[in-house]
C-alpha cells in the first residue's frame, strides 16, 4: 500500500492535492483513502491530508503514521515542530519540498541519507499558491509511478468540476507541470507493507507520574495569555510600514486589523507585531495612503538577519 | 450608565483588550467585530460562548480574554447567561460583590446557533427580561465546520450543504425583526468596517439593562470564499448595496443609522465571493440575480 501524506498551509490547496492524488489512483484501479486532518483547520496555519492507495481492501484508519512519500508545500513548515512535517520518515521515505532551496541543503540541514527531492515553486513566487495543489499532485503522481497522465488530468477534471473552465485548464497544466517536473524520479516511491501494532518504533517519550488536577491543569488567572501563541509563524507574505508615506491615522489600521497586532508608538506612529500579525494584508488594503507594502515572509527573514548582522 | 462619546473614528481605542495569538483565521470579520465590541465593553465582561469559530478563541490554558468565559453548547448560550446572571446578582446581594465589580453578560454566539439552534432558549431569556447582552456574529453559515447552510446563509449562496447550481434556495431569517418582535431594551445591526457606528452601537447597549442584541456582519474569507485582505471592502460593500442595513432599535422605534445613496447594484458585492461565483460563471444566472436585487429594492422602498 502507499501511504502519502501532503503538508502544507490552510489555503494552500493540500486538501485538494490529496483528493486529486487520490481519484488518480481511484481511476488507475487502484482502493483509495483520501482525507484532510479535520480540526481547527485555519487559513496559514500548518496543515495535512493523507492518501492510501493499495490494490486490495485498505482497513488501515487515521493518520499516516510511516509515510512512504511527504509533500510539503511550504517549506518554512520545516522548521515548525507542530506541523509535524518530518514525523514518521523511514529509511525508504521520499520528502519532497517546494522549495527554491537545493536539495543537498536540505539534506544537510536535516542531516538525513534518505531521499530528498525539491520542485520550484509555481511561477517562481511564493504570491502564486493557486497552483500548489495540482503541481504536488501531479509530482505526487508520478513519483509513484503507478498513474498515468490520462488519469492525472480526469483526476483534476473531476476534483474541479464545479469550477470554470481556464481555472480547470490552469490547474490541468499544473498537475503535468509537476508530472512531468519528476520524471527522472518516476517511480522512486514505493509500496510499503502493513505494519503490526507491535512493528512501530516505541515512540521515544518519558513516562511521567500523573500529577494532580490542580498541577497538570492548573487555575490560569491571567488574562489575554492567548499572546503565548505565535500566530506569526502563519504568515507568508508581512506587511511592512513605510514611515515617509504614512500620515498616522493609526484608527484606520489599527482598528481594522482583526488580530488587534498593530500598536502606536510615542510619536503616534503605527507599529506591528510581527510575532502574532497573520499577514492577511487588511491594513495594506485599506491603508488611505499606500503606506504599507507586503514582501514574502523570506525576504523579511533575510532583511531581519542582515539587519541583526548590521547590529552586531 | 452614561455613554462614552465616539465623536469621530479617533476617538477608537488605540490599545485593545483582546489579546492576538487566537486560532481565527487570518482576515476573519467576526474576530473583527469581537475584538472592537470588547474594546467598549471593557475587562468588566463575561463572555458565554455558543460552540463555533469564536470557540476556539479560548482553549486551555490560552486565552485572548481579560477575565471569564464560559464554553456552552450550540443552543443553550442564553441559558448559560441566566446561570452567570443569577449568580451574580446573588452576590450582590449577600455584599460579596461591590458594584463597580459586576459584570456585564455577555453571550458570543455564531449565526446557526443564533437564529437557528438556540432561537427558543433566546427567545425565552427576552421573555424572562434576562439582563444580558446578546452578541451574534453573522457569517452566514455554520464556518467553524465547513460552512454548510444555516438559516442565515442568504439566498443563491451556494455552501457545503447546498452545491447544486442555484446555491441555496431560501431566504435569510431576518433574527434583528425577531428580537424586535420581543420587544428587547435595545437591538442594532453592525459591521466590523463601520467601527465607528458599531462603537456607538455597542455603548448604547452598554448604557442600558435587560435584554439586548448586537447584530454582526462577519465575512468570512474561508467560508465565503475570498482573500483575506477584502474582508473590510466586503463589509463595505454590504453597507453601500443596501444588503446588510446598519439600523437599531431604541424606545419602540427602528431607526437606520445609515442609508446608503446611491445604492450600488447587489452585483457589486456578489462577485467578489466565490459564494457567489455559480451565479456569474458560465453565464449569469439573471433570475437570481434580479431575485437579490428585487429582495433589497424591496426592503429599502418600505423603509424610504
Ligand atoms: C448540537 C450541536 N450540533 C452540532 C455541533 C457541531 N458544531 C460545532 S460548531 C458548529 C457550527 C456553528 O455555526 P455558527 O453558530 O454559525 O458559528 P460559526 O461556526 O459560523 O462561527 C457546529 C455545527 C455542536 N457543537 N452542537
Ligand atoms: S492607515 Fe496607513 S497611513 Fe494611516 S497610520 Fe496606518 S499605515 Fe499610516
Ligand atoms: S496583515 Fe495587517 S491587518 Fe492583517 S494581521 Fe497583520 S497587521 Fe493586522
Ligand atoms: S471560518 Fe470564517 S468565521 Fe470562522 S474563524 Fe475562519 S474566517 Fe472567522
Ligand atoms: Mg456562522
Amino acid at each position: 500500500m502507499y501511504r502519502i501524506r501532503f503538508h502544507g498551509r490552510g489555503g494552500q490547496g493540500m486538501k485538494t492535492a490529496s483528493r486529486i492524488l487520490g481519484s488518480a489512483f481511484f481511476l488507475s484501479g487502484f482502493e483509495v483513502q483520501d482525507a484532510p486532518r479535520y480540526g481547527a483547520e485555519r487559513r496559514g496555519a500548518p496543515i495535512f491530508a493523507f492518501v492510501r492507495a493499495g490494490r486490495a481492501a485498505i482497513l488501515e484508519r487515521g493518520n499516516i503514521d510511516r509515510p512512504d512519500l511527504v509533500v510539503v508545500a511550504d517549506d518554512t513548515l520545516v522548521a515548525i515542530p507542530g506541523a509535524g512535517v518530518l514525523a514518521g520518515l523511514h529509511a525508504d521515505s521520499v520528502l519532497l519540498l517546494v522549495t527554491t532551496v537545493p536539495a543537498d541543503d536540505w539534506q544537510q540541514r536535516l542531516n538525513t541519507t534518505g531521499t530528498v527531492l525539491t520542485l520550484p515553486p509555481p511561477g517562481g513566487s511564493e504570491r502564486d499558491p493557486a497552483l500548489l495543489s495540482a503541481l504536488c499532485a501531479g509530482a505526487a503522481a508520478r513519483l509513484t509511478g503507478a498513474i498515468e497522465r490520462e488519469a492525472l488530468i480526469r483526476a483534476v477534471d473531476e476534483e474541479l468540476a464545479l469550477y470554470p473552465a481556464d481555472t480547470i485548464a490552469a490547474n490541468r497544466a499544473g498537475a503535468l507541470a509537476g508530472f512531468d517536473a519528476l520524471a527522472v524520479a518516476a517511480g522512486r516511491v514505493g509500496e510499503s507493507g502493513a505494519v503490526a501494532a507491535d512493528g512501530y518504533d516505541a515512540p521515544d517519550w518519558i513516562d511521567l507520574p500523573a500529577d494532580g488536577v490542580g498541577l497538570a491543569a492548573p487555575t490560569i488567572h491571567a488574562g489575554a495569555t492567548s499572546v503565548e501563541v505565535r500566530t506569526g509563524l502563519w504568515r507568508t507574505m508581512r506587511p511592512v510600514i513605510d514611515l515617509e508615506k504614512c500620515h498616522r491615522c493609526t484608527w484606520v489600521c489599527g482598528t481594522f486589523c482583526p488580530d488587534g497586532v498593530i500598536g502606536v508608538d510615542a510619536e503616534r506612529y503605527p507599529v506591528i507585531d510581527y510575532d502574532h500579525c497573520k499577514g492577511c494584508m487588511i491594513c495594506l488594503a485599506q491603508c488611505p495612503t499606500h503606506a504599507i507594502a507586503a514582501i514574502t515572509e523570506r525576504q523579511g527573514r533575510e532583511a531581519d538577519i542582515a539587519a541583526e548582522g548590521e547590529q552586531a | 450608565m452614561k455613554e462614552p462619546m465616539y465623536k469621530s473614528a479617533r476617538d477608537l481605542p488605540s490599545a485593545h483588550l483582546l489579546g492576538a495569538g487566537t486560532a481565527m483565521c487570518a482576515g476573519c470579520g467576526g474576530l473583527e467585530v469581537v475584538r472592537e465590541a470588547y474594546d467598549v465593553l471593557g475587562e468588566n465582561t463575561v463572555f458565554v460562548n455558543a460552540a463555533g469559530c469564536m470557540t476556539l478563541m479560548s482553549v486551555y490554558p490560552f486565552t485572548p480574554f481579560r477575565g471569564s468565559w464560559l464554553y456552552t453548547a450550540m443552543a443553550s448560550a442564553p441559558a448559560g447567561a441566566q446561570g452567570v446572571r443569577d449568580a451574580l446578582d446573588i452576590r450582590r446581594a449577600k455584599g460579596e460583590l461591590e458594584a463597580g465589580d459586576d459584570l456585564e453578560v455577555v453571550v458570543l454566539t455564531g449565526d446557526g446557533a443564533g437564529y437557528g439552534m438556540g432561537l427558543s432558549a433566546t427567545s425565552a431569556a427576552i421573555d424572562r427580561g434576562l439582563d444580558f447582552l446578546y452578541l451574534c456574529y453573522d457569517n452566514e453559515g455554520y464556518g467553524n465546520t465547513g460552512q454548510q447552510t444555516s438559516p442565515a446563509t442568504p439566498h443563491g449562496a451556494r455552501t457545503a450543504t447546498d452545491g447544486a447550481l442555484a446555491g441555496v434556495a431560501g431566504e435569510k431569517k431576518d433574527l434583528f425583526g425577531i428580537w424586535v418582535a420581543n420587544r428587547p431594551t435595545y437591538a442594532a445591526t453592525v459591521v466590523g468596517s463601520e467601527p465607528l457606528d458599531l462603537a456607538r452601537k455597542v455603548a448604547r447597549a452598554k448604557s442600558r439593562s435587560g435584554p439586548r442584541l448586537i447584530l454582526a456582519l462577519a465575512p468570512c474569507p474561508t467560508g465565503w470564499g475570498f482573500e483575506p485582505s477584502e474582508t473590510v471592502a466586503i463589509g463595505h460593500l454590504a453597507v453601500r448595496t443596501g444588503i446588510w442595513p446598519l439600523k437599531e432599535y431604541v424606545d419602540g422605534r427602528v431607526e437606520h443609522t445609515r442609508r446608503p445613496h446611491p445604492r450600488l447594484p447587489v452585483t457589486d458585492y456578489l462577485k467578489t465571493q466565490a459564494r457567489f461565483a455559480h451565479l456569474f460563471e458560465p453565464e449569469p444566472n439573471e433570475q437570481v440575480l434580479a431575485e437579490i436585487q428585487a429582495s433589497v429594492d424591496a426592503y429599502w422602498d418600505a423603509v424610504e
